[in-house]
């Protein structure tokens, strides 16, 4: 009899040291990285490569905030992608003429308008979020070859790309600090105020929101605002980075299934709901940690997506695997599994 | 009695496209009073009450509150005028914690700005420790705590916006027996203090024990409202069925014949049902008796092999099932018909006749090439046979009535032509006429000689076609009872775990 | 319990439901191809030629054969194959890698190669319930990188291939020959994507695994317990989408005279494209081959128009995008009108 009770115990126990580890995968993934990495990759442990790291993170990981914020309303957004190009190539393209405060600003107005104009399509008419941003992917991605004539934009002043990149606090630069700000933000916003947890509800249940008298509607357009706003921001910072854009698409749709992939990996749920910003924005440090990593053992571009693409099959795989097993076993009564181990004791 | 009535409904009238749903109804509902609203499916109580909660912002005639004239036209008019609604089906988001739940829409702020999570956990502990749930964590997301705690949480989510008036649609449902007696005394709590409570139940013992007065609604309009005193049981089911009701149930002469048809040996499915064994005979119609969460639908799921069965045998005409694959099953002559029929029953979305035949496509199949019109003299002979209306098999499911598509469901299991057909609520939720023929359809097929395994909650259904029972209670078979011991009385005792009113007791749990 | 009202209601909707709907959900996509001929015509008197016809429909052979897939995946419930890509850019490099041991044991082991990686998308979606868009753009991701990595970032030329393993490089001829054959007047490729979607629309309405895949599509829950092995289903539908892709990707290889993992990309959306503008729809279980036809056909016309009309590459993605929110628009509100809001 106590045997029986301490084998519960102990196999609740181990329940729930799996259930704190896969609540926190992305940090133990990131320190497991850090760890593995810092003795076995030749020059990944330094300052300065830490410094890369962080500022390298800083695309995705703008972008990932707002895409959290997409998957706990249980939407999608494919067209970050394109917004975050149609932004860069605005802000280097209107610098000449509107200077950089200018230009970042309607840089990150395209956000904001294509964002409302998402947000209307999947609320107001009722479309599935994966075919409005599908369409208006392919949209925004023409709108971007129009303004660039398939080319690319440039702007002969370095200063503000210099001032990004500047050294702070031996780690840090200005664009990383910005990126951090934006995540501990929306973090703030969304797991300290009222608002914030509204989303939750419309993403969890809409008919729950919608009994607590919670405007479904007005949460869906302003989480696509505040996703294609700041995927605008995040384009902008990174094309007053380089202070040049090309209008190749691969840089939009590899920081679009990276951002899939942070986030996944952070926990959040695609079915809605739940989701965390900051774990989110430790699956970014993931993914680039790893690619980092494959770069200081000196592999190419090829290994990292198929390290990258092999991660988050992993992970998809392990949450449908859970919900698989939860399902299975959901109505199971406790009590009687507690007789029939207590039987065989 | 020159208390001021704290809800007044007057000649409210909610019509939908083609019905009138709630046609010129009065309500009135006391301070202090516990009112049951009774009537079949269908007949407006939940359209009223929908009514009540904002649901419609196009109702006619006047609601009152307190004496004072209102307009519902939202939730959030509603929740503010002091009207607390419990749902059937629960209104909690899964993934979010107990706490945001239960204040959803009113989380606890400090600094104007930021959440006071303190605030939050203290407030929803002692919200939760008035349905006794004071040993939950409110930080756990409510997909890891069980049905029956969900149910309550929902409970105390309604209750601690201290509404005046507090409808509960179903409340028990999903509750064991014990939780039941504790929702009772709760309610009673609540009456002393003031609250006026609106109890809609199918459980007519349930409104004797906490009513003080009762309305009966038929077809959108009121039949009329009584002390519970003043009323038996009898009279509620007369107000309510508006026929008489002697005759409804046709007594079954037993006629099994002694060739066993299913076989369970033993089957056991951890966590659902353990060590459960018994046999059908040819042409008998087996009950089994168990209330909510007594295992029978996992039971019934398992042996089919929709579900994993982790041990035990199942035979079908003396050879053995082998289990986990639910074609394989209807292959070997046992079907299945769900209890749940939007889920897992029908093909909402596409026509009457294909669901009919959607389960035999197989046979209507040569070298992989389906022939339609093979299948019209089927689903012909099954939509006269069961009656469906309208006889329109090119509709979708969706449009018809619930207890028509409840037709087409059995139709769907007939199709098979099985030899064990497994019933799961095969009358849930569908009017008498509907309820009348699927009976006759049940009686006739046993007749003929199929085995029948039948699952009912609805008391009068089931003492009235079985010819034997097994009782079953928290996933254990308790007993066995055959048909002179056979009584509403008897059943609703066994399946409470009074054993001993069984013919044959097994275990005692 | 649902309102007894509501149920009324819907029915009652139904028989008013507008001519227009009606005919949408029919024909709907051929409409407005008739549209776009109708100003084809005042565009150019090029327009309205057999071999401008020829040209369209060499143009979009290519979309079609991948929609043919992607239709089948969308016909199930699941979405959408982000994979489609990958199927196309494996079984062409495969295949040029394989020519060696001759054509047609090429072809097979590009076909089958593809076929592989469907089947591993269908097991998981199908036994675990996997999100069938995150599952499959992983899929595309590593394979990408796979592809990427085990032939070095470089491209494979077929009578490279060949002459190194010292074959007759008639083959590479042969093989770069599939795409520009003609029989008759109409190209291989349009034949063989015509006959793709009247064996397709065949499977579909008469057999039983298109049945079952209908099923499949309305609700897995419910095919379930209707006795089908949903499993199975799926991990076919994978199978014949791979299948497709790979037909397709074979004619792409041959057309670039090499194999190379970026073949095929742009692929997933644009098929999308074309079978929701067919009003197949993302809740699986409706619509047609037929109608993804239209859709290909509809996509054909607009650039071709667009291209008469002197519009360039980029305009045209931005007048295409919009279209196709529009029509998906009309066709949601259209659906709701009639109390079939189940996009």
């Amino acid at each position: 009899m106590p045997n029986s009770e301490k084998s519960i115990s102990s196999s609740a126990a181990r329940k729930n040291l799996g259930h704190t580890l896969n609540e926190h995968r992305a940090l133990a993934m990131l320190i497991f990285l850090f760890l593995g990495l810092s003795v076995f990759a030749p020059n990944f442990f330094s300052i300065y490569n830490f410094r890369t790291i962080l500022t390298g993170a800083s695309l995705s990981a703008i972008c990932a905030v707002g895409f959290t914020i997409i998957f706990i309303l249980g939407q999608l957004d494919l067209s970050i992608g394109a917004v975050l190009m149609l932004s860069g190539m605005l802000c280097i393209g209107l610098q000449p003429a509107l200077g950089w405060t200018g230009s970042f600003l309607a840089a990150a107005g395209s956000g904001v308008m294509l964002g409302l104009v998402n947000g209307l399509l999947v609320s107001k008419a009722k479309i599935n979020s994966f075919i409005v941003t599908l369409g208006t992917q392919i949209i925004t991605f023409g709108l971007m070859h129009l303004y660039s004539d398939g080319g690319s934009k440039a702007v002969n002043d370095f200063r503000v790309a210099d001032m990004l990149e500047r050294e702070i606090l031996w780690i840090f630069t200005p664009l990383s600090l910005i990126t951090i700000a934006i995540v501990l933000l929306f973090a703030l916003m969304m797991t300290r105020t009222r608002f914030g947890k509204g989303f939750f509800v419309v993403g969890g249940n809409s008919e729950t929101a919608w009994l607590a008298g919670l405007n479904r509607d007005r949460y869906i357009i302003i989480g696509f605002i505040i996703c294609d706003g700041l995927a605008a921001v995040g384009g902008a910072l990174f094309a007053m980075k380089l202070a040049s854009v090309t209008s190749y698409a691969i840089l939009g749709n590899k920081t679009l299934l990276q951002v899939i992939a942070a986030v996944i990996i952070g926990g959040t749920l695609i079915t809605g709901g739940k989701g965390d910003i900051v774990k989110s924005f430790l699956g970014v440090l993931v993914l680039i940690s790893v690619n980092n990593g494959i770069g200081c053992f000196g592999l190419g571009f090829e290994v990292q997506m198929f390290v990258n693409g092999i991660i988050l099959a992993l992970v998809v795989l392990y949450e449908a695997y859970t919900v698989y097993r939860k399902n299975l076993l959901k109505g199971q009564r406790p009590n009687l599994l507690q007789e029939l181990e207590k039987s065989k004791a | 009695m020159e208390k001021v009535p704290v809800l007044e409904m007057i000649q409210v009238r909610k019509a939908f496209v083609a019905t009138l749903a709630v046609d010129n109804v009065d309500f009135t509902v006391y301070p202090g009073e516990v009112h049951a609203l009774c009537g079949e499916n269908g007949a407006g109580k939940s359209t009223l009450m929908k009514m009540l909660a904002g649901s419609f912002n196009d109702y006619t005639g006047e609601i009152k509150i307190s004496g004072e004239p209102v307009n519902l036209h939202s939730p959030g008019d509603s929740i503010k005028k002091g009207i607390g609604m419990v749902y059937q089906e629960l209104s909690l988001a899964r993934p979010i914690s107990i706490a945001e739940n239960v204040l959803v829409g009113r989380l606890p702020v400090k600094n104007r700005l930021f959440l006071d999570k303190n605030a939050m956990i203290d407030k929803t502990r002692a919200i939760l420790s008035k349905v006794g749930l004071e040993h939950l964590d409110p930080r756990i997301p409510i997909s890891e705590i069980s049905q029956h705690e969900a149910q309550l949480v929902e409970i105390s989510k309604v209750m601690s916006n201290d509404p005046k008036i507090l409808v509960m649609d179903e409340p028990t449902s999903a509750l064991s027996r014990d939780e039941v007696e504790l929702l009772f005394q709760l309610i009673d709590k609540l009456k002393k203090s003031g609250m006026a409570i609106i109890y809609i139940s199918h459980h007519l013992p349930e409104v004797f024990r906490v009513a003080d007065r009762v309305t009966v609604m038929r077809d959108g309009k009121k039949v009329d409202t009584k002390p519970v005193d003043a009323v038996t049981t009898a009279d509620l089911v007369h107000m309510m069925v508006g026929e008489s009701i002697d005759e409804f149930y046709a007594k079954r002469k037993g006629t099994a014949e002694e060739e066993v048809m299913l076989e369970v040996d033993h089957a056991v499915r951890y966590g659902f049902f353990h060590d459960i064994s018994f046999q059908a005979k040819k042409g008998e119609i087996l009950g089994i008796v168990g209330l909510a969460g007594a295992g029978r639908t996992e039971l019934g799921r398992s042996i089919c092999g929709i579900d994993p069965l982790d041990e035990g045998i199942v035979r079908i005409h003396g050879k053995n099932l082998k289990t986990g694959s639910y074609p394989r099953t209807i292959k070997s002559g046992m079907a299945y018909l769900t209890e749940d029929r939007k889920n897992d029953g029908l093909f909402l979305r596409l026509p009457a006749g294909e669901n009919l035949y959607s389960s035999v496509i197989d046979e209507y199949c040569s070298l992989g090439i389906f022939s339609k019109s093979s299948t019209n003299s089927l689903v012909q002979y099954l939509v006269e046979k069961l009656n469906v209306v309208p006889p329109d098999v090119k509709q979708e499911v969706n449009s018809f009535s619930g207890g028509n598509q409840q037709k087409i469901l059995l139709g769907k299991c007939l199709a098979m032509d099985p030899e064990v057909l497994i019933l799961d609520e095969p009358t849930r939720g569908v009017d008498v006429g509907a309820k009348a023929t699927i009976h006759d359809v049940v009686l006739e097929l046993a007749d003929k000689g199929m085995t029948i395994v039948l699952m009912s909650s609805d008391l009068p259904e089931l003492v009235g076609l079985a010819d034997r029972v097994i009782v079953m209670r928290h996933g254990h078979l308790i007993g066995e009872m055959y048909k002179e011991q056979l009584t509403e009385e008897t059943a609703l005792l066994a399946a409470n775990g009074e054993g001993d009113v069984c013919d044959v007791c097994y275990t005692q749990y | 319990m649902p309102g007894k009202g509501e149920e009324n209601s819907s029915r009652f909707n139904r028989n008013r439901q507008s001519m227009l709907g009606r005919f949408y959900d029919k024909a709907g996509i051929y409409v407005i191809a008739g549209i776009l001929l109708v100003i084809g015509v005042f565009v150019s008197p090029n327009f309205l030629t057999g071999s401008n016809f020829m040209n369209i429909l060499r143009a979009v052979a290519l979309l079609g054969i991948a929609s043919c897939g992607m239709a089948f995946v969308v016909y199930n419930g699941n979405l959408a194959d982000l994979a489609i890509p990958s199927y196309m850019a494996f079984s062409g490099i495969i295949t040029v890698a394989m020519l060696p041991w001759g054509l047609v044991p090429a072809i097979i082991l590009g076909l089958l190669a593809g076929m592989l990686i469907g089947a591993l998308n269908g097991l998981v979606i199908g036994k675990l319930d996997a999100n069938p868009i995150l599952w499959t753009l992983a899929v595309a991701y590593f394979m990408e990188g796979f592809m990427r990595f085990a032939w070095s970032n470089s491209q494979l030329y077929p009578d490279q291939i060949l002459e190194t393993s010292g074959k007759d490089t008639a083959i590479a001829e042969h093989f770069i020959a599939i795409f520009r054959t003609d029989i008759g007047p109409v190209p291989l490729i349009v034949v063989v994507m015509i006959a793709m979607f009247l064996i397709l629309q065949f499977v579909f309405t008469r057999t039983k695994f298109g049945l079952q895949t209908k099923l499949v599509g309305s609700s897995r829950e419910v095919a379930r317990s209707t006795g089908v092995n949903v499993t199975k289903v799926i991990l076919l539908n994978f199978i014949v989408t791979a299948l497709c892709a790979s037909i397709g990707g074979i004619f792409i290889t041959s057309m670039n005279k090499l194999g190379v993992f970026y073949l095929g990309q742009g692929y997933d959306f644009k098929a999308v494209t074309a079978v929701v503008l067919g009003g197949m729809m993302q809740s699986g279980g409706k619509g047609s081959m037929l109608g993804v036809f239209g859709g290909v056909l509809v996509i054909g016309l607009m650039t071709n128009i667009l291209t008469f009309m002197g519009v360039n590459t980029f305009q045209q993605n931005i007048v295409t995008g919009s279209i196709f929110i529009l029509v998906v628009g009309i066709h949601q509100y259209q659906l709701r009108k009639q109390g079939k809001d189940y996009a």
